[in-house]
């Protein structure tokens, strides 16, 4: 598999993520994670080419499962010269129609950045909110959720609320693409080496087609995330989102398949990537959703711009 | 018209884009309806003939054939600003983008012969592969090819030949070695329809359109010249033309596909802004047709890039053919269902038109091997599965 960005060369990229995927064994927690990339030395990558490390730092994040802040940091890069200078930490509340979300716990936090998937910007002060864990479809995602939000003072931050959008969105679709990747690299696994009828399941046409459509559907959202990439604008991110969302939704429903039994069950990995996935869909427009606003725009007469020039 | 288009992608874009815009000898092109495919192959090699006279089809292939030089990005990018202009990607182009790059490749003479008949639009070629007995199966080809002196003696039959009754030449892949040689058998030829045991008849599709033939040969003789690589060359040369099936088509029919979708956006917009309502479910579908669109053309940009620098593209174009089909249906069975009862009953060119390809979009994941052939190559090839039990 090759990252969706290519301004690495091959061996580099396989250096990098061997040492995020060490990053990130050692360190379940935020903080571990940020130190470790400090070490690592990461801003020094992500400034030599943004759009591959980013890629390859949200891929390998997926991979792992992890938990962090890192798409905070993401959406605070874009935002924070549009923003009234703070004094303390600050993090981002994910506001959507019916939940707003934060990625970790408020212990050290003072100040929240409200952003809803349209790019509206606020900011409230973090001592004025509850947040409850959520405990939902994805209970390991140890992201919070606050039902009362007070009402945030709106901020004219220009297009830095949608290029935040924008960047979070690639990332989230760069986390999606990895946590498939596992998804189908097990699947493949699972069934070349289990033995059925006295053959293995992966020579069986019906469980090597539901591989295939896994695979063409993973390496056509990596194509529309470099499409976004390559643009860097909002619609191709929203693309690219929506691509992404819709590979993890007939991924998972194959690979589910492909496990039998053993992949509802609590013991197995599976479902973990089956609900993070889930999660990270909705996350600021889910497929479904965003499918339908992109439609309603083109019904309301929006050009049908064609995105990838040769 | 400078060489410079040749060598300066852009320019040869911007210049193409003006000239699309401002050339009103193509305007005839934007609004025409066919009641035959006859008749649209003939009217939009004409429009050929148009492109050929202003240079601009004749960038991406190679001098001595007839063309001005550059690759296969200037091929891309012509069929995206026609479609972009509102034109038709003229019909012989798609056997053209199939059949040109291999005869160019492996037989030179006859490129430089036939070429540039092909590109003023005088001439376009069928691909003779399938038979009654070998559809995706292409190793099981019966049609024979028997050497006789500097000849060869052509005797069998193909089927499903796109544009095969009404083609000048015809590009056959047959079998010069014995019937149970499968692949390594085979040999690809060009051979003239007016010779002498060659007959054909066309084939309706169920929408009423002849968009294949059947051929039949009985002993014909075709001279040894009209060889394309060397005799037992056939599948290697078959497999570098399914490069050009699979990813320039695939370029190609993404291209028709955003403007006709387009089309599709503003047929249904009149409706709404005259009181109509849509279906359920329309914008979403809508958005996500567009979205496999745009990713299709992501992909295919792609392996586009890696044919114009030279690259095999190996099997991973059959992700290019499996998107490509996926969108296909997808933008048809659209058009289908939102505009609902007039699809169906309405007789109108324009909705004849949707309907007609309706028809040839299900041979999306048909032709140029199924959509099941290009499943079991990416299972084998590229997640390297076990090989599938045989019975």
């Amino acid at each position: 598999m090759t990252s969706a960005v290519t301004g690495f060369d091959a061996a580099t990229i396989e250096l990098l993520a061997t040492s995020l995927r060490e990053v990130f064994t050692a360190h379940p927690d935020a903080q571990g994670v940020a130190a470790a990339l400090d070490e690592l030395g990461w801003d020094e990558v992500s400034a030599s080419d943004p759009a591959a490390a980013t890629t390859l730092l949200f891929t390998e994040h997926g991979r792992a499962l992890a938990i962090s802040r890192l798409l905070d940091d993401i959406v605070l890069r874009e935002l924070t010269p549009a923003l009234p200078a703070g004094t303390g930490n600050r993090a981002v509340l994910y506001c959507h129609p019916q939940h707003a979300l934060l990625l970790g716990p408020l212990d050290d936090i003072t100040e929240l950045v409200t952003l809803d998937g349209a790019g509206n910007v606020g900011i409230i002060a973090a001592e004025s909110v509850s947040a409850r864990p959520i405990r939902g479809f994805d209970p390991g995602s140890g992201w919070l959720c606050i039902d009362e939000i007070p009402t945030a003072r709106p901020l004219l931050v220009g297009d830095a609320g949608q290029r935040a959008v924008a960047a979070a969105r690639r990332a989230l679709c760069a986390e999606i693409i990895g946590i498939c990747t596992t998804a189908l690299d097990s699947a493949v696994a699972h069934t070349t080496s289990r033995i059925q009828y006295g053959r293995q399941l992966a020579t069986f046409q019906a469980v090597r087609h539901r591989l295939a459509e896994s695979y063409v559907a993973v390496e056509a959202a990596r194509a529309a995330l470099a499409a976004a990439w390559a643009d860097g604008g909002v619609w191709t991110a929203r693309l690219a989102k929506l691509r992404a969302g819709q590979a993890q939704a007939e991924l998972m429903r194959h690979t589910v398949q492909l496990f039998g039994a053993m992949g509802l069950s609590q013991e197995h990995e599976l479902h973990r990537r089956v609900t993070r996935a889930a999660a990270l869909d909705l996350l600021l427009g889910g497929h479904t959703a965003q499918a339908d606003e992109v439609g309603a725009a083109l019904l309301a007469g929006a050009d049908l711009i064609r995105v990838v020039e040769i | 018209m400078t060489d410079t288009f040749a060598a300066d992608l852009d320019s040869y874009r911007t210049a193409l884009r003006a000239n699309l815009m401002r050339e009103s000898s193509l305007h005839a092109w934007r609004t025409r309806h066919y009641a035959t495919t006859e008749e649209r192959i003939a009217d939009h090699a004409a429009l050929m003939g148009e492109l050929y006279r202003q240079g601009w089809n004749r960038y991406g292939w190679p001098v001595a054939a007839g063309g001005a030089g550059g690759d296969e990005r200037h091929r891309a990018v012509l069929y995206d600003e026609l479609a972009a202009a509102g034109l038709p990607i003229p019909t012989p182009h798609l056997l053209l983008e199939t059949l040109g790059p291999p005869v160019s490749r492996f037989a030179p003479e006859l490129a430089a012969r036939y070429l540039p008949a092909y590109l003023r639009g005088e001439e376009w070629w069928g691909q003779g592969f399938s038979e009654p007995e070998a559809g995706s199966d292409l190793a099981s080809l019966r049609c024979r090819a028997r050497r006789d002196g500097d000849n060869y003696v052509l005797s069998g039959q193909k089927l499903w030949t796109s544009h095969g009754a009404t083609a000048t030449r015809l590009v056959c892949l047959v079998r010069t070695g014995t019937p149970e040689s499968r692949h390594r058998g085979l040999s690809m030829i060009m051979v003239d329809v007016d010779t002498p045991g060659v007959s054909r008849r066309p084939i309706a599709l169920a929408s009423g359109d002849n968009e294949l033939a059947e051929v039949f040969f009985d002993d014909a003789i075709v001279p040894a010249s009209r060889l394309i690589g060397a005799e037992g060359q056939g599948w290697a040369i078959a497999m570098y033309l399914l490069q050009y099936e699979r990813a320039m088509y695939a370029w190609m029919s993404a291209a028709d596909a955003l403007r006709r979708l387009r089309e599709l956006r503003d047929q249904l917009s009149t409706r709404l802004a005259a009181g109509g309502t849509l279906p359920g479910a329309a914008a979403q579908r809508l958005g996500q047709c567009y979205s496999q669109l745009i990713t299709l053309r992501a992909r295919s940009a792609q392996t586009v890039r890696r044919l114009a620098a030279g690259a095999t593209v190996g099997p991973e174009a059959s992700v290019d053919k499996v998107l490509l089909g996926g969108a296909e249906i997808a933008l048809y069975d659209l058009s289908r269902d939102l505009l609902g009862p007039e699809f169906v009953f309405d007789d109108t060119a324009t909705v004849a038109q949707w309907r007609s390809e309706w028809w040839y979009s299900r041979s999306a994941t048909i032709l140029g091997g199924s959509a099941e052939v290009q499943r079991t190559i990416i299972a084998d090839h590229v997640l390297g599965l076990p090989k599938e039990a045989t019975v």
